[in-house]
């Protein structure tokens, strides 16, 4: 798995600024120099967080297609429900701040749960406290969006630990 | 069909900038701190992601669009670190909230109290 993430990054840059030919050699150091830099902060960054990251199972790369459909589909329509607030004569608000619980095992999940909630517009995740999040929203039909529970299970989904 | 695609690509431009001047809009009318950063997101997920959209029909299956795509991906990331970090810092130095509902606290209570 880390050799995967060390070949993902090789990968981006040679994507990003690659030499597709092998004269010259300042270019190709610079780019070993950057992957092993970044490579190394990962590997900081997992030990931090207490393990890997899950995510980087392949498993988790063929659910993420129909995650990110469920996810476009629900930014937009808070897009659009936001969009009508700001637009309307009168800005009417009714701000509420809710607990939520994160049904998260890994704490990557739990982040990409409050990041998913901060991300659509209407709700924004004021902190994350062991499992549970405090979720600051606009009005009744944006807390509706998090509290029916439907962004939680996708979050699930793609974790793969849905029942 | 090339026709086609320019069309596509300035709907998805026009509508993309709708969206970041309605989430200027909605930065000034909106009356208070933590409302206004809803604002701002409607800027930084529909206003970038149609505009980026668009542009990757022009880049077609190439570089241009892994890069594009790149970008899109980097904003999705940073952008509600980014709120949440002014959120946090708003809520823990005691910028009050304006509710009308609010929950108990937690266990450990709010940082805020």
């Amino acid at each position: 798995m880390r050799l995967g993430v060390l070949l993902l990054l090789a990968a981006v840059w040679l994507a990003l600024s690659g030499p597709y030919t092998l004269d010259g050699w300042l270019i190709p150091v610079f780019g070993l120099v950057s992957v092993a830099f970044v490579w190394r902060l990962y590997l900081a960054l997992e030990r931090a967080a207490g393990g890997g990251f899950e995510f980087f199972r392949a498993a988790a790369w063929l659910r993420l297609p129909r995650f990110l459909v469920s996810f476009a589909v629900k930014v937009a329509a808070a897009n659009v429900h936001v969009t009508k607030l700001i637009l309307s004569p009168r800005i009417e608000l009714h701000p509420r701040l809710r607990r939520v619980t994160a049904s998260q095992k890994t704490s990557f999940g739990q982040v990409l749960y409050a990041n998913f909630i901060t991300l659509t517009p209407g709700t924004i995740t004021l902190d994350l406290r062991d499992d549970e999040l405090l979720v600051y929203a606009l009005d009744a039909e944006s807390e509706a969006d998090v509290m029916d529970g439907s962004m939680d299970r996708d979050v699930l989904r793609i974790e793969g630990s849905a029942d | 069909m090339s026709g086609a695609l320019d069309i596509a690509t300035a709907v998805l431009l026009v509508a993309g900038g709708f969206f970041c001047i309605v989430g200027g809009v909605g930065l000034h009318r909106f009356s208070e701190f933590y409302q206004r950063t809803h604002a701002a997101s409607v800027t930084d997920t529909a206003g970038a992601g149609l505009m980026l959209l668009g542009l990757m029909l022009q880049g077609g299956l190439s570089m241009v669009t892994l890069k594009l795509l790149l970008v899109l991906a980097f904003l999705l990331f940073s952008s509600p670190a980014i709120a949440h970090a002014l959120v946090k810092a708003a809520h823990g130095h005691g910028l009050a909230l304006d509710l009308e509902i609010e929950d108990e606290p937690g266990r450990d209570g709010d940082a805020a109290g």
